[in-house]
């Protein structure tokens, strides 16, 4: 990374992508809480990150904040420009990715009251820590501005498509099976199209780290996709 | 750098994890001495092996611990040198030499974040946290909200914590992180100090108990059923009914049988298990052990009326880093499954290829079908030798795919034959391929067959000539 010559704005620079990290490492956790909160069934859990979710919102609205101070202020070009645009755009995304943990944890307070369905709740920490996995490499990437990992990301993301796919319809075999269990089923396949939007949103990560280091933004249409609905 | 003002905080002892492990161990033991009060003494062998493996990791978990009180009294004493200024120790030497991760973090302001940075990390520290430099931002290096709450609290409360933390990744890492102050330094910055301890065995030995438990209790209990069935019809009204007696026993002994084999690869899926994190070191030929594999099973598959065409080059062309049984169990595994869909007349060709990139070895080789990855290796430049089981089998749907390496599942409506598998080939072969640093991948086509590459990465001096290595038409085997 080039010197600047005024240090007070390589620091801002440095502290936005501080920010993001920070932000990244709080919506990790929350995604890897939610998650847990549904497969182990605690309902402490699942209140806890409901309530972290402000925490994620505030941090969100901050960064944007200082964001457009900092254009305002310094005028950013080039790849300073795409680093402050770059940031903006995680932090959207990262907070779209803690209401959706939020959300999966709501839908916990219900599936906690059904029995347990062991053979789901297996395939959904499955599929749950396939998505962990993936969000971790992605913000790995972007603390380390590493293009390669992040479109390792990027080409995978069909893995957590045909995962959901897998569990739509193993949900739909349980509740053609047993009819009690609809309300908790309809409820794991709202967590499971969380979680696999969850997916998608570490892929726009991987795009838009591609988009700061390289100033190329095609890459979005090229992306192989698996659509639920249209397969072979 | 600024160098720590007390010895390093070693941890405190985790005499804790023997407990729970012994305690499940005795409600196992309760709930087999049931099955076999229920059952009858035909067991005994079966219940004998399941406790053997309970033995079997409880010793390598307290070997694991024992090896890490060694290394920390090592540590220990360079201190004590240190201290009686018997003579100067490069303290960045020692803290690189340490096995543990370890890192020193500054901080100027609270508020300020890009102040956070760390300072030193040393050698394993790097390795953990996969980071190339010896400076930089804190929340580059580790991101998880409980650990930077401890350091701040170390950095400007003065008090000392604990977090967990998860590396995640395909080879996950749980570390126990300890926080502790360490003062100022001399430009007035707060300083902390942070050590990852690997507690990843001891979770794994906790959790993989649990799971046996539960697996195996639920798999053992349907032949174990059919069991005590025959025996008690055979006390009961066929008692002196000789054609009746032949017949019962007969079919005793394949459930027997099969809880037998059951057992055998739920003990090797937890040996594997066990020594997921530690990497094999020993130079094996690949195309020597497909080909004894082969040998071995050519009569099964002459019985059956299947031919194997292999396609590989002469011995000792491709070697591997590995470990010589896992890897002919791979082999064996994939070959086997083969063999048990393959309708009679159908043929098996098995492909090895050497000096490929990971994509290469990912690439397709059925048409127009559905593939997917089951393991992929952590980031590497290295090249692989891939081994591909291509049979013509009823192949499977797409949606079977990513669960075929889960323990006990079974594609709906397809059974394996007479000799019915285990449901645990396929997850002993995808620990195995994680332990070797390699990868698993499927491709099938419903009604055309279904392909299986397991691909280890090539021991290194190999690695350079890969190419060279790769296999041409001169030297190919056809076996049938």
């Amino acid at each position: 990374m080039n010197e600047h010559i005024v240090k007070a704005y390589e620091d801002e620079l440095n502290m936005l992508t501080a920010e993001c990290a920070r932000m990244g490492g709080l919506t990790e956790a929350a995604v890897a809480d939610a998650l847990e909160a549904v497969v182990r069934r605690d309902q402490q859990m699942a209140d806890s990150v409901v309530a972290r979710d402000e925490r994620l919102d505030v941090l969100q609205a901050d960064i944007e904040r200082k964001e457009i101070r900092m254009i305002a202020l310094r005028q950013p070009l080039a790849n300073d420009l795409r680093r402050t645009v770059a940031a903006m755009k995680i932090a959207n995304n990262l907070e779209r990715v803690g209401d959706l943990a939020k959300n999966i944890a709501k839908r916990t307070i219900v599936i906690i009251d059904s029995d347990p369905m062991v053979p789901l709740t297996r395939s959904i920490e499955r599929m749950g820590r396939l998505v962990v996995t993936r969000l971790k490499e992605v913000l790995d990437a972007y603390t380390a501005s590493d293009l390669e990992r992040a479109m390792s990301v990027w080409s995978r993301d069909d893995e957590v498509d045909e995962h959901y796919n897998s569990l739509f319809r193993e949900l739909l075999t349980y509740m053609m099976g047993d009819p009690r269990t609809i309300t908790a089923c309809a409820h794991l396949l709202f967590v499971a199209k969380n979680l696999e939007r969850i997916g998608d949103h570490a892929t726009n990560i991987a795009e838009i780290i591609h988009y700061e280091i390289t100033g190329d933004e095609a890459i979005a249409t090229a992306r192989p996709k698996t659509d639920a609905l249209q397969r072979p | 750098m600024p160098q720590p003002s007390q010895p390093l905080p070693l941890r405190p002892r985790r005499g804790f994890v023997a407990q729970p492990v012994v305690l499940t161990g005795l409600a196992g033991a309760g709930a087999l001495v049931a099955l076999v009060l229920a059952s009858g003494a035909h067991l005994l062998l079966a219940v004998a092996l399941a406790f053997a493996l309970g033995a079997v990791t409880l010793i390598q978990a307290r070997r694991a611990r024992q090896e890490a009180g060694r290394l920390r009294a090592e540590v220990a004493q360079t201190h004590v040198e240190v201290a009686a200024g018997a003579l100067t120790l490069p303290y960045t030497s020692v803290l690189n030499a340490l096995p543990d991760p370890v890192m020193v973090i500054s901080a100027h302001e609270p508020d300020d974040l890009t102040g956070r940075r760390f300072v030193m990390v040393n050698r394993a520290g790097r390795s953990v946290l996969k980071i190339q430099r010896e400076a930089g931002l804190l929340v580059t290096a580790i991101r998880d909200p409980d650990v930077l709450e401890v350091v701040d609290e170390a950095l400007f409360g003065g008090l000392e914590g604990e977090a967990v933390y998860e590396s995640g990744g395909v080879q996950e890492r749980i570390f126990r992180v300890y926080a502790r102050p360490l003062g100022s330094a001399s430009d007035g910055a707060q300083l902390a100090l942070l050590v990852l301890h690997d507690e990843t065995d001891i979770r794994r030995v906790e959790r993989m108990r649990a799971d046996f438990l539960a697996n195996a209790s639920h798999e053992l209990r349907t032949p174990l059923a059919s069991l005590s069935g025959f025996i008690e019809t055979l006390r009961g009204h066929a008692r002196g009914d000789e054609g009746a007696r032949d017949r019962f026993l007969g079919i005793m002994h394949v459930q027997a049988e099969r809880m037998s084999r059951l057992i055998d690869d739920l003990m090797s899926l937890s040996r594997i298990e066990l020594n997921e994190h530690v990497r094999p070191l020993q130079d094996v030929d690949l195309a020597a052990a497909l080909l004894d594999v082969v040998d071995a099973l050519a009569p099964l598959a002459r019985d059956k009326g299947v031919a194997l065409e292999v396609e590989a080059p002469p011995r000792g062309e491709v070697t591997v880093t590995g470990d010589r049984d896992q890897v002919i169990q791979v082999a064996q595994n994939l070959v086997d499954n083969a063999l048990k869909y393959s309708p009679s007349g159908a043929r098996i060709r098995i492909l090895l290829e050497s000096g490929l990139s990971a994509e290469a070895c990912v690439a397709p080789r059925m048409e127009q079908a559905a593939r997917m990855s089951l393991l992929t290796p952590d980031h590497g430049p290295e090249r692989f030798a891939a081994l591909s089981v291509i049979d013509a089998g009823p192949g499977m749907d797409r949606e079977h795919l990513p669960r075929l390496t889960e323990r006990f599942y079974r594609v709906e409506g397809q059974k394996s034959g007479e000799k019915l598998g285990t449901g645990l080939g396929l997850a002993i072969v995808k620990h195995i391929m994680n332990r070797h640093r390699g990868g698993l991948a499927v491709e099938s086509r419903p009604g055309h067959g279904a392909v299986f590459t397991a691909y280890f990465p090539l021991a290194h001096r190999r690695a350079t000539a890969g190419d060279e290595a790769g296999t041409s038409s001169d030297d190919v085997i056809k076996l049938s």
